[in-house]
């Protein structure tokens, strides 16, 4: 038979993982020539030939004022992009547990969310931008920009929980709560941890998603640009190859974490595994 | 003339000027600018200053050499145009200097969010260029009023800025700093030269099918389009800056066809699109701004600002202070404005190709070879470098199109606002999606 | 097929049991009540509340330079008669549509190789996480790195001519429809496979044993077993989609150099020319277009229930 469970692999395991390999070189190879790119001579533009190799541009994003504030912006989109990934998650979790059970007003509550992802975000911009006019209120990136992003972020949190919570069994919680547990430690003990992934999941999209939100930032940042506003405006001048080495940069960065995060992962799975067998 | 007055006057700076030249306009421009600060508040080094514009103008160094001259503090945010114009409407106390283009000026008027700029205030209105004090060339020649001309953009009725005056008054509209003359920008070495291209109607040569591009903006593109038909004879406008319903449809129609037959490669929306389009080779002749063209070249690549028969399409652009200002942070944003056509900017932004509303005090931060290229338009007689001090262009070469009345008085059409605006985006957005 | 049939019924009826403890009375919704309410209160006050001001504007009537409040159906009324809102909405849901299909044959079987094909769950996110690491990088910087991509002298053109395949560069794979719909695959497969990752997740592989030891090749166990079983993550991962492909105007613009047009690419030369109330209406009208494909979507494949037991 065909097992999957032997040592074996199946013609198809390669088959995949040559189609994976194919999907990963298609994702990466824009990013290759923003790596190639990034290397450019000071001479050089933002497409081929490459007009010299230098790390000129590496220098630029560190010292030049040429390249906008990219510096502030980074640091702006980092803190909303982490203050957002938190709120989302603690209140998509929280959201997504309620619709375990029917509630009167759920359709309302679920179709709100959808319609917050589909309005396009220039109008979500557009109308926060009036409301706070109206209300005499002045818009900034930590207020009208977060809430902004969150409208964005919060319908995807929830579609995610939906889909984590879809496969959830419940039978681990009536588990815990025939041997005693309270509500809350329930929650905490044994809910939260089996969705864990599923939280890092919300988390990861909900800081992606702010981290590269343009529309609806636009026009509810205020005076202060955030980094994909910064870049967009530069645009309209002439760009350098630093936003190459912006990508090259956050790529590196991003793999490191991985990396960092990945290795500590397999140190506590390898600590379970061995206090379990002890 | 002006520039005689202006010879003498900066004789005296000559010296100080030569010892800096040979280190480069850097050197030059970091000198602190006579006159400034005036603002004598002990306060006024706590206020703050939002100068929120294109990144064409917003750039940080002029924030900070202003910080440093003035006492109080600049920041820059560049933003793009079109959120520009939404949040001056919908968030106005997010600005406080607004870098204003003549064009989004129609739509702001009226609306309270604009303050008029007194005359008395701007300090160097007597040293402008005539073509915004009075909207005629050093020779006397009047301007083109096609489009938006600066005779009518620049003043109000009155000091409540509600409704364009149309002729000079006590009350600005904004202070004028930056202007330039645009054209077709072509690659000599991928059209076969130089004198390849002499006419508008080069643009919708059925050889460059495939090759060329526009700007994705609606009023601009249906211009250029225009300035082309019109050249191509294929009928004459009454104001190509303002035209009528029929005019539209007839230039959107042959828009449509040509856009059909594959002749635009693309239509760009960023200046750094039609930058990458030009240095790729993808298009060899489209409608783009001065610093894309020395863009293109500081890589290394032929680019020619071609300065074409019928004429450039003009712009301008200006701060204006929001309403919201008073007290003390109106002083400064006066002060800054002043500071601004003072000459560190003027020579800061020459050498993106942009001309300073005041030529003689940028004159004081260029070198006099640079001043010769920049404007006078005479052979380099050094290398020319960019802001940033990349070498755009090599010593004996001439700035396309010649000195600066040689191009700035030969305005055909100004960029503009039509009075059939709502009208020409439908069709616009039809043109783009047929 | 009959065999295949029960096996999978009887095995995913057991998983999806309701093991329901919790009574449904009042108390349990008032907790619902209380869990939801926060993310309603932001959604209220951040969107509910702009949507308003919105849809009243949307009422309103304009002309060059000012916008006047007033309640007039003319913006409705002309976008229902214009031909070009027909043009664009064919357009955007020619792109939709194009897209889902290959997102969800990519996002599939992208999901199906690590559920099933990978071993270990560090591989797993390890290999999940390598996928995400180019959407760290701004959007537009990705948008502006395709031109050296897929130009006439860009680096694929160049391979295609250094290996012999073309002998001139080809044009249609910048600037043109083919360059949108790689794009959008580009940015959004991801989304696609997020959650059927999560729905195969969850498959009890045991049923894949039972339905192979009844006798069932491959590709029947994947259509008849993995399939169905996925699919509430496929609608997710299409509700996703499709709203993203909708409600985009910056992909479509780049990619297509401006020459192809979409629903909210129109909207944006609307509103950065000061014309709010068409604007407006368009945008209503957007919505109320898109949730309805979205509940479609929703009948076929009722997400809400599986959850809400």
């Amino acid at each position: 038979m065909h097992g999957a469970d032997g040592d074996h692999r199946p013609w198809t395991f390669y088959a995949f993982a040559a189609f994976f390999g194919l999907f990963v070189a298609f994702l990466y190879g824009p990013m290759i020539v923003i790596y190639i790119l990034s290397f450019q001579g000071p001479q050089g533009g933002m497409t081929f030939p490459l007009n010299g190799v230098s790390l000129h541009w590496f220098y630029a994003l560190v010292s030049q004022t040429r390249v906008g504030d990219i510096a502030g912006s980074f640091v702006r989109s980092i803190g909303l992009a982490a203050l957002v990934a938190i709120i989302t998650v603690a209140l998509s979790v929280v959201a997504g547990l309620a619709f375990r059970r029917r509630f009167r007003g759920s359709v309302f509550a679920f179709y709100l969310a959808i319609a917050s992802l589909i309005m396009p975000g220039l109008f979500v911009g557009l109308g926060i931008a009036l409301t706070f006019r109206l209300l005499g209120l002045g818009t900034s990136w930590y207020t009208s920009g977060l809430g902004a992003q969150l409208t964005w972020t919060l319908p995807f949190g929830l579609l995610i929980m939906f889909a984590v919570l879809g496969r959830f069994n419940r039978s681990y919680e009536e588990a815990a709560i025939d041997l005693g547990a309270t509500q809350w430690q329930k929650l905490n003990e044994v809910t939260l941890p089996i969705l864990l992934p599923g939280i890092i999941g919300v988390a990861l999209f909900g800081f992606t998603l702010s981290y590269d939100e343009l529309a609806r930032t636009a026009l509810t940042a205020g005076s202060e640009n955030t980094l994909p506003l910064e870049i967009w405006a530069m645009t309209t001048n002439v760009t350098s190859p630093t936003l190459y080495a912006v990508g090259a940069v956050t790529t590196i960065v991003s793999f490191a974490v991985i990396i960092v995060a990945l290795s500590s992962i397999a140190a506590i799975e390898r600590r379970r595994a061995r206090s379990l067998t002890e | 003339m002006t520039r005689r007055t202006s010879e003498i006057r900066t004789k005296l700076n000559r010296r100080a000027l030569l010892k800096g030249a040979a280190a480069g306009g850097a050197v030059v421009a970091t000198e602190a600018i006579g006159g400034f600060p005036t603002v004598w508040a002990q306060n006024a080094k706590d206020v703050t200053l939002v100068h929120a514009g294109g990144s064409y103008a917003a750039i940080k160094e002029i924030g900070e050499q202003a910080t440093k001259d003035l006492g109080f503090k600049i920041v820059m945010q560049a933003i793009t145009d079109d959120v520009q114009l939404n949040r001056s409407l919908t968030q106005p106390q997010t600005i406080d200097i607004n870098n204003i283009d003549s064009t989004k000026l129609p739509y702001l008027v009226g609306k309270g969010v604009l303050a008029a700029v007194p005359v008395a205030k701007y300090k160097l209105w007597g040293e402008t260029v005539p073509l915004f004090t009075k909207g005629a060339y050093p020779n006397g020649k009047m301007a083109s009023t096609q489009g938006l001309a600066p005779i009518e953009a620049m003043f109000y009725a009155d000091k409540d800025a509600k409704k364009l005056a149309g002729k000079p008054t006590e009350f600005l509209t904004f202070i004028p700093t930056i202007y330039n003359a645009d054209t077709l920008g072509i690659r000599p070495d991928l059209v076969g030269g130089r004198d390849k291209v002499t006419s508008w109607k080069d643009l919708l040569d059925p050889k460059y099918k495939g090759k060329t591009a526009l700007v994705d903006y609606a009023p601009v593109g249906v211009m250029d389009v225009a300035m082309a038909l019109e050249s191509r004879g294929d009928f004459k406008y009454a104001d190509k800056g303002n035209m009528t319903k029929e005019e539209i449809d007839k230039t959107i129609k042959i828009m449509i066809d040509l856009k059909k037959g594959g002749h635009f490669r693309s239509f760009w929306s960023t200046f750094d699109q039609s930058v990458n389009l030009m240095a790729s080779g993808e298009v060899v002749i489209q409608s783009m701004w001065s610093p894309a063209v020395t863009a293109v070249r500081s890589r290394g690549i032929d680019c020619y600002y071609v300065p074409l028969k019928e004429g450039y399409r003009g712009w301008f652009v200006g701060l204006a202070p929001m309403a919201h200002l008073s007290g003390l942070k109106l002083d400064c944003a006066y002060e800054y404005m002043n500071w601004f056509n003072s000459g560190w900017q003027g020579g800061f932004i020459a050498k993106q190709g942009y001309y300073s509303a005041v030529p003689s005090t940028a004159k004081k931060f260029l070198t006099p070879e640079e001043w010769d290229y920049w404007y006078d338009g005479k052979p380099a007689a050094i290398d020319i470098k960019d802001p940033y001090g990349t070498i755009m262009e090599k010593k004996g070469a001439t700035r396309d199109g010649g000195g600066i009345w040689d191009r700035m008085g030969n305005i055909a059409c100004w960029n503009t606002v039509m009075d059939e605006d709502r009208y020409l985006t439908r069709r616009w957005n039809e043109f783009v999606s047929s | 097929m009959a065999l295949v049939d029960q096996t999978v019924d009887g095995l995913a009826a057991g998983v999806m049991a309701p093991a329901e403890s919790v009574a449904p009375d009042n108390s349990g919704e008032r907790a619902s009540w209380f869990q939801v309410a926060p993310l309603m209160v932001v959604l209220l006050l951040f969107f509910g509340l702009p949507m308003l001001v919105v849809l009243a504007v949307s009422f309103f009537d304009f002309d060059r330079t000012d916008i006047v409040p007033a309640f007039i159906l003319d913006n409705y009324a002309e976008l229902f008669r214009s031909e070009v809102t027909l043009r664009l909405y064919a357009s955007s849901i020619k792109f939709a549509l194009i897209v889902w299909a290959v997102t969800l044959v990519l996002g599939f079987n992208i999901a199906y190789f690590l559920v099933f094909h990978v071993r270990s769950l560090l591989w797993q996110i390890g290999l999940f996480l390598v996928c995400t690491v180019p959407f760290l990088t701004s959007n537009i910087i990705r948008m502006i790195s395709w031109i050296p991509f897929l130009g006439r002298n860009g680096i694929f053109n160049q391979a295609l001519e250094g290996a012999g395949i073309t002998s001139q560069p080809l044009e249609f794979l910048l600037f043109s429809d083919f360059a949108v719909i790689v794009a959008y695959v580009h940015l959004f497969t991801l989304f696609m496979v997020v959650p059927i990752f999560n729905s195969m997740a969850r498959i009890d592989k045991s049923l894949l044993e039972a339905a192979r030891d009844a006798g069932a090749g491959r590709f029947r166990v994947v259509a008849e077993v993995v399939l169905p079983l996925s699919k509430s993550g496929i609608a997710l991962g299409s509700i996703f989609v499709i709203t993203l492909v909708m409600g985009d105007s910056f992909v479509v613009r780049t990619m297509s150099g401006g020459q192809s047009a979409s629903v909210v690419s129109a909207l944006q030369n609307e509103v950065a020319a000061l014309q709010y109330p068409p604007a407006a209406a368009s945008a209503v009208i957007m919505v109320i277009i898109v949730t309805l494909m979205v509940a479609g979507i929703l009948r076929l494949v009722d997400v809400r229930k599986e959850l809400a037991r």
